[in-house]
């Protein structure tokens, strides 16, 4: 171990007018400098009950699904156990500011991990680097999170939402000048999650040459799709790209049907990997392609584990709220096995460095970040093929070809 | 400028949408001319209505048509009993401004009971035609939106017929127009007014039904219809049931060709500048009398 020393300097310094042992409450596991039996304190605020428990409840199964995995393998740092503080934050911003000032301030835990959404993530991310503490967040891909200079903050998943479509525009623009397909028609959300996925395709697209002939935005309260689908059926484009979320992306393909439409390529975000999708459409899904953050199937090596723990543990199978929440713990542990230390004061800028410069395996592919966290990856994308809906890119993670031209819906 | 063919196809998207505005607003506009109610649950019915027509398919394997055999007369008896029970005790004075509360009211608790029962999962009905089309001068028609036009046709001549060819039709109308008189002249102008208000619910039935052939439904969907229908009575004129079929056939139209130059969102901001342009203009509306004088 390389940190007793400098931990020794650190309580020293803070020691002026402490007892020793306030100190070494505050190292979690100064006593004795062997520290091999004390847990790694872990202080996560979620929003349990409010507008995101949905998705909260499903990153805190995710925590701890990876806390008990880790455990049953002998813990981290050689045999240190992780033991999980979850306060619920009501999914109310003034509450997660106080519950991190509590967890890292009073409880002094060790290391802390990041809340769900966008709007919690943001106000917590600033305690968090006010007490110098690494901040790794499950959730949180809009712009802002980017923007606010955090330096100690990681999203623990492969790309934001401009982000998604980056294997699928690579893979299309490195396809022989006469096969690529010329014309796109973009249809999305008037919603920056939404808008951000189709414009993120649009955008390299464009850089390209590929030719954008219908860009149209709807407001998210839109149920009738006709108009927009006749407007793209009748630019005739070889690709239609929809920045959907659910009911639209579902209304927008019956209704592209309806008009008997056959684009050579139809990419849609979020709708087709939803479980109803399907049946939604009366099956016929054939070859529509939408990117994914995670997928039981994904091929990468702790995914497998995770999946089967997982079903062991709650009697179901991990969606990408849960999925989240277990990369945000395997991020976490890396960068404890690397840097040899889990606790507060120096330990966390070392936690910090260790991250920027390396990248980390996980359940959704591995992942690196740039200056400001932001993941430098892709979202995997996937087909209907046949009645399943299968991964088809990046090419080390496939379980089938793409198919283009997609075969008729 | 946008093609012959895409100007041909966006019309007759635009009338099969406009043929479903008007039954949906027919109903609508009835209640406001039989007793000035404005009634803001008339959507939740609808949505009510579409969600039995889904239950219909998905969990008896019946075609979602034979479900309105059930719905139209239940929907009508429910009407009844809403006007008798709950709308007719409310102090005259007072009537219109009450009747949005308690119609809010009944609108929140249908969406509230349809999220207990049926969960917010949007739900679409499963149809071997759902996607299927046909032909006609180069443009292309949605076999499901056909049935949805044609039932909504179908029951708006039906409704028509009603009020101009029977007893009960001619004692409808005498109340709308004039109640006292109606009275004087020997109409039980209390059942007329329940039975007329059964009438409006069971128009909601119908559309209900037909919406739900082509749209995924989710409890909260009532809230995206009720603003248009009411822009659609007003610049009809209230009260009329003409005027409500040829507003709505003119501003779907409208909404479906202007989202060619102007995109879907300023699109749907029709329904809005025709209110305002019907109110500071023509407050009667454009195609019926003030308060339904005439049908």
């Amino acid at each position: 171990m390389r940190s007793p020393a400098r931990r020794t300097t650190w309580a020293l310094a803070l020691s002026a007018g402490l007892t020793l042992g306030l100190a070494a409450c505050g190292g979690g596991d100064e006593g004795g400098g062997n520290s091999a039996d004390d847990p790694i304190v872990v202080g996560i605020s979620l929003p349990l009950t409010g507008d995101f428990s949905e998705p909260g409840k499903g990153v805190q199964e995710g925590y701890e699904a990876w806390a008990k995995i880790t455990n049953d393998k002998g813990g981290l740092l050689g045999g240190r156990k992780i033991e999980l503080k979850i306060l619920d934050d009501q999914s109310n911003a003034d509450r997660v500011v106080a519950d991190y000032e509590q967890l890292i301030g009073s409880d002094q835990v060790d290391l802390v991990v990041g809340p769900f959404s966008t709007r919690l993530v943001v106000p917590s991310a600033r305690v968090a680097q006010e007490y110098g503490m690494l901040f790794v967040e499950p959730a949180g891909a809009a712009a802002e999170v980017f923007n606010q200079g955090f330096k100690n903050l990681f999203y623990a998943a492969p790309a934001v939402a401009d982000d998604h479509y980056n294997h699928l525009a690579e893979y299309l623009l490195a396809m022989p000048a006469g096969e690529k397909p010329r014309t796109v028609a973009y249809a999305a959300m008037d919603d920056p999650f939404a808008q951000g996925t189709a414009y993120g395709l649009k955008k390299k697209l464009e850089a390209a040459g590929v030719k954008t002939v219908v860009d149209e935005v709807y407001p998210p309260n839109t149920t009738d799709f006709g108009s927009i689908a006749a407007k793209i059926a009748a630019a005739k484009p070889d690709m239609v790209v929809g920045g959907s979320q659910y009911q639209d992306g579902v209304n927008l393909i019956v209704a592209l049907q309806q008009l008997n439409y056959q684009p050579k390529l139809a990419a849609f975000s979020t709708a087709p990997t939803s479980p109803e999708f399907a049946k939604a459409i009366g099956n016929k899904t054939e070859g529509i392609l939408s990117p994914t953050g995670y997928s039981q199937d994904a091929p990468y090596e702790s995914n497998k584990e995770f999946v089967e723990k997982f079903k062991a543990q709650f009697g179901k199978v991990p969606e990408e709220d849960q999925a989240n929440g277990y990369t945000t713990g395997q991020v976490v542990a890396a960068a404890v096995e690397a840097a040899g230390c889990a606790e507060q004061g120096d330990c966390q800028q070392k936690l910090i460095d260790w991250l920027h410069g390396n990248t980390v395996d996980t359940v959704v592919g591995p992942l690196k970040w740039d200056a400001t966290g932001k993941p430098q990856g892709a979202h995997m994308i996937q087909q209907w093929v046949g009645n399943d809906i299968k991964i088809v890119l990046p090419a080390d993670a496939k379980e089938a070809d793409l198919v283009y031209p997609k075969p008729a819906w | 400028m946008p093609s012959g063919a895409l100007l041909f196809q966006s019309i007759i998207l635009g009338l099969l949408l406009g043929g479903l505005y008007a039954l949906l607003a027919a109903g609508l506009t009835l209640y406001f001319g039989i007793m000035r109610v404005v009634m803001i649950a008339h959507s939740a019915f609808l949505i009510l209505a579409a969600y039995l027509a889904w239950w219909t398919n998905d969990r008896l394997g019946l075609d979602p048509l034979l479900s309105l055999v059930v719905t139209v007369p239940l929907f009508f008896g429910a009407g009844v009993l809403l006007q008798r029970g709950l709308l007719s005790r409310l102090r005259p004075a007072t009537l219109t401004m009450m009747s949005v509360l308690i119609t809010f009211a009944i609108a929140l608790m249908i969406e509230g009971l349809l999220g207990y029962a049926f969960t917010g999962t949007q739900r679409r009905i499963q149809l071997g035609y759902g996607t299927a089309s046909f032909g006609i001068f180069g443009a292309r028609v949605a076999v499901v939106k056909l049935i949805a036009f044609a039932l909504a046709a179908i029951s708006l001549v039906a409704l028509y017929l009603l009020m101009k060819r029977t007893q009960f039709g001619w004692a409808l109308r005498a109340t709308i127009q004039h109640q006292d008189a109606a009275r004087l002249v020997g109409i039980d102008t209390e059942r007329t007014a329940g039975f007329g208000f059964g009438l409006g619910l069971a128009t909601a039935a119908v559309g209900g039904t037909a919406l739900s052939l082509d749209t995924t439904i989710y409890p909260s969907l009532h809230w995206h219809w009720i603003g248009p229908l009411m822009a659609i009575i007003v610049v009809g004129g209230l009260g009329s049931v003409p005027g409500a079929a040829a507003a709505a056939l003119l501003l779907g139209l409208a909404q479906s060709l202007l989202q060619i130059p102007m995109g879907a969102t300023w699109a749907q901001t029709v329904f809005y500048v025709a209110l305002f342009a019907t109110l500071a203009v023509r407050p009667q509306g454009f195609f019926g009398g003030r308060l339904a004088q005439r049908f």
